[in-house]
């Protein structure tokens, strides 16, 4: 049953793949145009023709810089559109080439001037995340004593609130520690201004309950219900004290039915045990971690505590933009304590509901699964171990197909190269392109439901079960015989006529036969072992492609009964991969 | 309930910061809206109040005591 349903997944996949993918080349992103006149023509020419554009598209058109004085290289504002506008007027005449000026994206490290001080902010491994995610559009309840729009707060979201001191919507911070929070949280970031903050596109809920001598729990238990009531996706409280309440944790119920993840702060008081609201079963209990990455002096630990987070201690504290109590302004100071390792596991609670995680209970899990673990912790003073944003957002998006991890996976084995897609041309590019992505999700689904770890030499066999390096098949050298390139550049399937470089597949090499012997003669060394199981993955896919595609087979001719061996023997292969796979360790 | 501790007063430099009295068995209290002759660490004084159980803070330190009468010793 569950082979079937994989068998199913696999071919919707295959063909919702093949229906909607648009092709690499295709997803640059440009907002202008690289114009290079040939070497050859005199300036004056260069220049009338300069003019005539600039008139043409009413613009200002100029050399990309002093550099490009020699070899005429122009910057045209444009898109897709003007490009083919100008590579069919006669300027392609003049010109080497007329190309799109691709915007290149390095790693996400924010322009904010002080994001150097924010130890914090790289302990969590938040750059990787930041690949993926940074919280679009998630609602992230602060509950705490309000938040001020203080300058670096300026370009976030913010979404209605409640005042429940003073019982107003307006909700300003009269304390400095919302404010503060709020921007661990969510700082506005990018904006070549103060600090960063993790999930800075997602929108903050302020809800104030508490004032300088802290709030009462029913305000409190108030709050987390108007949270929930009102969309909120993620609730974070760096507060506690009290006893147990049935007030509270019927709200905290309330809220976590819902679909809300609460996260609480474990408290500074150097005890075991989390403080209330941490301690409630439902609440992410958070304990907090100095810049050594040990326990911070002042924080709880033991029962309650789910997870630890950067808390700072008395030399590394934790920066963020808020208010000065004392005169109302700007400032931006370290604060240390539990309050502000809460916020760091919210904001990754938010990134993580970003991608599309929506069960509390889940989200927990994958911010367990992926925290570091500390090896020795016998009195929990760490949970499941120190907050990895990378690596939680990593976790959940396994099992999840997206264009990003598709891009990966391509670059990370080898299909991504600058000549790929224009000498692809020469050999039939759509089937290969099919078997490429058919290996991809069948890579995929095995990250997910197969039991074993994800390998080089597993995906390795994919690329030669299903494609080969098809690229050197467009390989033409003088002088050289052409065929070992197209030995090389050839499936598992297509080696039996590769050297002969006819067109009809041989019917013992694009079978389960070299697959069998392959698993068979491999079984024995581990690595050899995923490779061949990669291999007969991999020539699943091509078998599967060509039965549809192309099902020409030597002797058995290009009809139903060729297709038909095909599909078997796709079927086979996957049966065979199946097995094979086996009792293999399961890696996570 | 109404106790009576006897410590010393310090300024816990946590999150925002707040007022605590400290007593020699190492108990903390986490002082609710402290009056001014309190406000100076290293002071050595005996609180009366009551432990204010349906309150939470931002310090999160201990039991928040609030200040019915004391004396500086």
């Amino acid at each position: 049953m569950r082979r079937l349903l994989i068998l199913v997944l696999f071919l919707v996949g295959l063909g919702f793949a093949l229906a909607n993918f648009p092709g690499l080349a295709q997803q640059g992103e440009f907002d202008s145009i690289i114009i290079n006149f040939r070497e050859d023509l005199p300036k004056t020419e260069i220049r009338d023709k300069i003019q005539f554009l600039s008139t043409k598209y009413d613009q200002e058109i100029n050399l990309n810089s002093v550099f490009s004085i020699e070899d005429n290289i122009y910057i045209l504002r444009g898109d897709k559109q003007l490009i083919k506008t100008l590579r069919k007027s006669p300027l392609k005449q003049l010109t080497e080439y007329i190309e799109p000026n691709y915007i290149y994206n390095i790693l996400e490290v924010p322009n904010d001037p002080d994001y150097s001080k924010q130890w914090n902010l790289r302990s969590i491994n938040v750059e990787q995340a930041w690949d993926e995610t940074k919280g679009e559009g998630v609602i992230v309840a602060v509950i705490d004593t309000g938040v001020s729009r203080v300058p670096d707060l300026q370009q976030t979201e913010f979404v209605p609130g409640y005042d429940f001191v003073n019982n107003r919507t307006q909700v300003n911070d009269d304390v400095g520690h919302g404010t503060h929070v709020a921007g661990t949280i969510a700082q506005s970031t990018n904006n070549n201004y103060g600090v960063a903050g993790i999930a800075y596109q997602a929108k903050i809920m302020p809800i104030k309950v508490l004032g300088t001598g802290g709030g009462t729990v029913a305000d409190i238990a108030e709050g987390i219900r108007f949270a929930a009531d009102n969309g909120a996706q993620v609730i974070n409280m760096s507060l506690g004290g009290g006893g147990e309440s049935q007030l509270m944790a019927e709200a905290i119920n309330y809220a976590y039915d819902k679909g809300v993840v609460i996260v609480a702060a474990a408290g500074n008081a150097n005890q075991n045990a989390a403080a209330y609201p941490a301690r409630y079963p439902k609440v992410i209990g958070v304990s907090a971690l100095d810049a050594a990455g040990n326990r911070a002096e002042y924080s709880n630990f033991g029962a309650g505590v789910d997870i630890a987070a950067p808390g700072g201690g008395k030399e590394d504290k934790i920066l963020q933009n808020t208010i000065d109590p004392t005169t109302g302004k700007s400032v931006f100071v370290g604060y240390q304590g539990t309050s502000m390792a809460a916020p760091h596991v919210a904001g990754v609670a938010a990134m993580l509901k970003s991608i599309g995680v929506e069960d509390p209970g889940e989200i927990l899990n994958i911010l367990k699964q992926s925290a570091r673990k500390v090896d020795s912790d016998p009195l929990n003073e760490y949970g499941a171990g120190q907050l990895d944003a990378g690596a939680a957002v990593k976790l959940a998006l396994r099992g999840k197909l997206s264009f990003r991890d598709f891009f990966r996976w391509v670059r990370d084995n080898g299909y991504l190269n600058p000549r790929f897609w224009i000498d692809g041309g020469a050999v039939a590019l759509l089937p290969k392109i099919a078997m490429m992505l058919g290996s991809y999700l069948l890579a995929w689904l095995l990250r997910y439901y197969f039991p074993f770890g994800w390998s080089w030499s597993l995906s390795n066999g994919l690329i030669f079960g299903s494609s080969g390096l098809f690229l050197l098949k467009g390989f033409y050298i003088f002088d050289l015989p052409q065929w070992p390139f197209r030995v090389m550049g050839s499936s598992l399937a297509e080696l039996g006529n590769a050297i002969g470089g006819t067109p009809e597949l041989n019917p013992l090499f694009a079978s389960v036969l070299i697959p069998f012997l392959l698993i068979g003669l491999l079984s024995g060394i581990p690595s050899g072992k995923r490779f061949a199981i990669g291999c007969t993955l991999g020539m699943t896919v091509a078998l599967a492609v060509t039965a549809f595609s192309s099902p020409h087979l030597w002797l058995l001719g290009s009809g139903a009964i060729a297709q038909g061996f095909l599909i078997v023997n796709a079927l086979l292969c996957f049966g065979l991969a199946y097995l094979a796979s086996q009792g293999e360790p399961k890696t996570l | 309930m109404s106790i009576k501790v006897t410590g010393t007063i310090i300024y816990q430099n946590l999150g925002v910061g707040t007022w605590a009295l400290v007593t020699p068995e190492q108990e903390t209290y986490e002082l609710k809206d402290p009056p001014t002759p309190l406000r100076q660490s290293g002071l050595k004084a005996t609180l009366e109040g009551i432990i204010r159980d349906d309150i939470m803070t931002v310090a999160m330190i201990g039991p928040v005591l609030e200040i019915k009468s004391f004396r500086i010793d």
